[in-house]
């Protein structure tokens, strides 16, 4: 038994068992736990929600839209859809599906806790935000009403997604749909990213590859059915019609017109000042609002002060203080070189 | 009737707020910090002037632009960190063992010939004075100097804004573990106690960063376990190699375990930020105060109040009932074998698989108020487990000898190897913080979860270590 | 009302020696004042100062995690002093903000004193800005000083007290300069002596006025005597869950504007 290699076998062995239980996302132990999520009542709350988002979007809902959208068989599909109309969620006229007022307000219950748990993680942990969407996809069949309310009330009751979905109210109230499809501007129009789908995950993760996100003002060169060309920010972005769809735009908000060109603040050398324009959406959260509350907010003269040995993080003198920031924060922020002085 | 309708309209102000926020959008609260901050810089520029040339802070200025620099900014962090630690180590060793004849070798006699005079009971004086009143005079001795000595120079370069410096030039090593600069910080803090290194996260204003300085903090080498590391890598390694080689050998030894426990530290934030902690909040930034001259007489007094005084007191009260506890393990006799022996037999065989022994661990589980008396609590277990004569003050009292040759040889009569003495280093550096330093890591996150994991985490590491260790080395060996 | 404030500075009633420091003692006291302000403006010091407690001060930003309480008497009136935690702003969602927010609000202070960094000037005024929209009892106390004059940056008090509507006082609390005329004039807005006349928060953006315009006025509506509709307006759009369940409960309607009952007797 205290035979050495004996039992440095074993060590490694259990240390492997372990490893292989319990490591994060593919470990088997949260892959049960994930699994067994997938029940039935997570597909029927999810065809209820895709029949919302249907209406929403003033698309019609068919039986094999739905079995297209929750990836399974027409006739489960069906199943479902007859289960939900004896439940009294939908009516079914012919081919026509549509919500019963009950049903609505159930969806409108399932996605009031996705949208909210994608804000929470968004605000509130270091989550990235190609995950946010599948941990709401969980979530929203677990979570129960007053959780909901609870969280709400812990992250200031937000009335948007981190993708610029209104969050409805826990009576189930929401506004009516704004903006357009990117796909629809003109060439040489501006305009504002309002919002981004989530679904399906692939075009999505696509969009934030790009670096693109919901408040970014966008100026249109070139649209037809090949290809939309854009300049967002200053950079230009080319994107297939099919991915732009995924895109909704609404008017320009900006009072004022931006001179000069933009710049993130870590392209500021030891010595030279700008002046703020803009904090990235993607900045978000304690991140987003530290920034603020430090000063850092459009129209601040900025100057970079002091480098660290290893030239990150730098130091910028701010309104009398000096505040270090890291440079995958000074990315995210937006100014103008003041080069008027030089 | 009425109050429904009142009830009603509170409802409907805050169904129009719902709605105005819709209207709104979401860049809300930017809006409104762009104006406030709008005002501020009218105000401000009706009131303030500043000096038309940048004499404004233009001594911090000059200052940062040397203690950051590429070529002075390490240097300079090293030698200040190197005076410190070696003020603290030089300047202790007198008072501590001036405290330790006091207390140790003078009051407790003095006691026990009170108590024989006045005729207490044998084991009431063992409970109370050998056990209760010894293992706090040990804490006292041995932790107190140092600690008087380094909160008050942490404190002054603390206030006098150096420390921000060290968080800014060593944020990139951080950053890339997931954690924050300031950890740099407590880190230090923690070799000088952990207890006081957990409370010194309070600095870090993020609260994912803030939960890693905790749970890793124990890795920081501190106070009470340096002398244990010194003796145990003078007796065991430094007399495994020349004699003229012992002095340099053994204290690399114990600098590695201390490096080591950097490595590990950095090795769990990293692991901590992508698993565990991931689900937290984070959020960066570091503000570099203006210098300002310390003052020195303050500084003394509340770093002694705040830091030294509030953590001693806490150790205290963790010591006596561990030296109540300590003394009877070793006298409390089952078939005419103490509690100890017993819990030694039983436990040997697996802690030979550790490389340890049963003794340690009993040490390791009993000594948990404090690392300092880890080390008189294994000579009093070993002595009395063997039963040698002549050594020691009687059973349950713990001691410690003047010569190492004599540590050394009670040890490898206990069967100690230099294997042994290696993962008691490396066992000594793993394992769970003190039982201060816990009770404040509760008080801090008020949470039993993360109390849990900063404990036990580091024990899982230890034995896995030593584990490790043990078998390659008996595989090499044979 | 000015003119006898300014007699009054020199009458031997406001002397220092009328300070007594309390420390922790605090078994009744006429007045209830809230210490707020940024990190590191030597908010501390100056809260030592004034009750003889010694909290640790260190440099470094967030140092008061929890709520201290301490007390002194002054001119025969016992005052209790909340340090609140230091933070930049009370717009956000941290449990430090909540709770210097939620007392300056519900705890009804009689005055607030906030602290402010004489060589920050611009930054510190996004505080005080926000909590003159929460109470208009507010003494400032300019502190730091004397690192200002060191680096030459002149901060002009009696501006920017004509400014704010509110007192304005220069002190360096590490050397008790100026510490007299900050207790003067605590005890003068405690007391209703002084009556202030903040500065209101302007917004450029039209949507932003219009909505909290359209809201206050329905709070006013529903709780007259509200004295800050305007900051209650601005938390419901921010969502505060404790100003939403303050309007559900009634609890709102308690918050009045305190008229001073104590008339001065001298």
């Amino acid at each position: 038994m205290n035979e050495p290699l004996t039992l440095l076998l074993i060590g490694v062995l259990f240390l492997l068992l372990m490893f292989i239980l319990l490591q994060p996302t593919k470990g088997i132990i949260p892959t049960i736990r994930r699994n067994k999520s997938a029940n039935q009542k997570a597909l029927l709350e999810d065809a209820l929600k895709f029949i919302y988002n249907c209406e929403y979007n003033n698309i019609s809902c068919t039986l094999n839209s739905i079995a297209g959208n929750l990836n399974i068989s027409a006739d489960a599909a069906a199943g479902i859809v007859a289960k939900l109309q004896n439940m009294g969620m939908i009516q079914v006229d012919k081919e026509y599906i549509a919500l019963t007022s009950e049903g609505r307000s159930y969806a409108l219950r399932v996605i009031r806790v996705h949208r909210l748990w994608e804000k929470f993680l968004a605000d509130e942990t270091s989550m990235t935000e190609k995950e946010w969407h599948k941990a709401a996809e969980e979530i929203e069949h677990k979570l129960s009403d007053e959780d909901a309310n609870k969280l709400a009330a812990q992250i200031g009751n937000p009335v948007f997604d981190p993708h610029g979905d209104p969050i409805p109210t826990a009576k189930g109230e929401i506004p009516e749909k704004v903006g357009k499809h990117l796909t629809e501007m003109k060439p040489g129009e501006m305009a504002t990213i309002i919002h981004i789908e989530d679904e399906p995950h692939t075009i999505y993760s696509q969009i934030v590859a790009e670096g693109l996100y919901p408040g970014m003002q966008i100026r249109m060169n070139e649209v037809n059915d090949k290809r939309v060309k854009f300049e967002a920010n200053g950079d230009e972005c080319i994107l297939s019609p099919l991915i732009a769809k995924s895109i909704t735009i609404g008017p320009i908000k900006l009072e004022k017109p931006v001179e000069g060109k933009l710049k993130p603040l870590s392209s500021l050398k030891v010595g030279e000042k700008g002046i703020v324009l803009g904090i990235a959406k993607s900045l978000r959260g304690q991140q987003r609002r530290r920034l603020m509350d430090l000063g850092i907010v459009p129209g601040t003269e900025i100057e970079a002060e002091l480098e660290s040995v290893t030239g990150d993080p730098v130091a910028y003198r701010v309104r009398g203080t000096t505040i270090a920031l890291r440079k995958n924060q000074a990315d995210k922020i937006y100014l103008v070189k003041e080069e008027e002085r030089n | 009737m009425n109050t429904t309708i009142t009830a009603n309209k509170k409802e409907i102000i805050i169904a129009e707020a719902n709605k105005l926020r819709w209207e709104l959008g979401e860049n809300l609260h930017d809006i409104l910090m762009e104006n406030i901050y709008e005002n501020a810089t009218e105000i401000a520029k009706k009131t303030v002037k500043y000096p038309d040339t940048k004499i404004a802070f233009s001594f911090d200025r000059q200052l940062d632009k040397i203690l950051t620099s590429k070529y002075f900014g390490f240097p300079i962090m090293f030698l200040m960190l190197g005076i410190v630690f070696w003020l603290t180590i030089q300047g202790a060793n007198y008072p501590s063992s001036l405290l330790a004849n006091l207390l140790v070798d003078t009051i407790h006699p003095l006691l026990k010939n009170f108590a024989g005079s006045i005729n207490l009971p044998w084991w009431l004086t063992g409970v109370l004075i050998d056990g209760a009143y010894l293992a706090m005079a040990w804490v006292v001795s041995v932790m107190l100097p140092p600690m008087a000595i380094f909160f008050p120079l942490y404190t002054l370069l603390e206030d006098f804004g150096y420390l921000p410096r060290v968080a800014f030039n060593m944020d990139p090593l951080y950053k890339k573990v997931g954690a924050h600069g300031r950890q740099a910080l407590t880190m230090a803090m923690g070799f000088g106690c952990n207890a006081a290194g957990v409370i010194a996260t309070r600095v870090i204003d993020s609260p994912r960063e803030r939960l890693i300085a905790i749970i890793t903090n124990n890795f920081s080498l501190c106070n009470g376990r340096w002398p244990t590391q010194i003796l145990i890598a003078t007796v065991f390694i430094g007399s495994a190699v020349p004699a003229y080689l012992a002095g340099i050998v053994s204290a690399a030894a114990v600098v590695f375990i201390a490096v080591l426990g950097i490595t590990f530290s950095l090795l769990v934030s990293w692991f901590l930020s992508r698993t565990l902690l991931k689900g937290e909040a984070s959020a960066f930034s570091l503000e570099l105060p203006p210098y300002r001259p310390p003052r020195i007489l303050q500084t003394l007094y509340t770093s002694l109040i705040d830091r030294t005084i509030f953590v001693l007191w806490r150790a205290i009260v963790f010591a006596i009932p561990a030296g109540m506890v300590i003394w009877l393990v070793a006298n409390i006799t089952i078939d005419g074998v103490s509690v100890a022996n017993h819990f030694i037999q039983w436990v040997n065989p697996v802690a030979f698989i550790f490389g340890l022994n049963g003794v340690i661990l009993l040490a390791y589980i009993i000594a948990i108020p404090a690392n300092e008396i880890v080390i008189p609590t294994i000579l009093m277990l070993t002595v009395a487990n063997l039963g040698i004569q002549g050594v020691g003050a009687g059973s349950g009292v713990m001691f410690e000898l003047e010569s190492a040759n004599d540590v050394a040889a009670i040890l490898q009569a206990g069967g100690w190897t230099l294997l042994t003495g290696i993962n008691l280093m490396l066992f000594s550096l793993l394992h769970n913080p003190c039982s201060t330093t816990i009770y404040t890591i509760y008080k801090e996150t008020k949470s039993v979860k993360w109390t849990l994991v900063s404990t036990f985490l580091p024990i899982l590491m230890g034995l896995t270590v030593t584990f490790f260790v043990t078998q390659i080395w008996r595989l090499l060996g044979n | 009302m000015n003119s006898k404030l300014d007699n009054c500075a020199n009458c031997p009633a406001h002397n220092l020696s009328n300070l007594k420091k309390l420390g922790i003692d605090m078994s009744s006291f006429d007045y209830v004042v809230a210490l707020a302000g940024n990190p590191n403006t030597g908010k501390s010091t100056v809260f030592n100062y004034l009750t003889g407690l010694k909290q640790h001060t260190g440099n470094w930003p967030g140092k008061t995690v929890t709520r201290a309480e301490g007390g002194f008497e002054y001119n025969g009136k016992k005052f209790k002093l909340v340090d609140l935690p230091g933070t930049y702003s009370l717009l956000s969602t941290s449990v430090d903000e909540e709770v210097a927010r939620d007392f300056i609000l519900f705890g009804q202070p009689d005055v607030t004193l906030i602290v402010i960094d004489a060589t920050r000037v611009e930054r510190n005024l996004n505080l005080v800005l926000q909590i003159l929209e929460i109470t208009d009892r507010v003494v400032i106390c300019l502190n730091l000083m004397d690192e200002a004059r060191r680096n030459g940056i002149e901060v002009d008090a009696r501006t920017l007290s004509k400014e704010l509507g509110v007192p304005v006082v220069p002190t360096s609390a590490r050397q008790g300069e100026g510490m007299n005329e900050l207790l003067k004039y605590i005890y003068d807005v405690a007391t209703g002596a002084y009556i202030c006349k903040p500065y209101r928060i302007k917004s450029k953006s039209k949507e932003l006025n219009e909505a909290i315009e359209r809201l206050s006025k329905e709070i006013q509506e529903e709780f007259p005597d509200l004295p800050n509709t305007r900051w209650v307006a601005l938390r419901l759009l921010e969502g505060d869950q404790t100003i939403i369940d303050a309007i559900r409960s009634g609890e709102l309607g308690n918050l009045q504007r305190q008229e001073v009952l104590q008339i001065e007797e001298s």
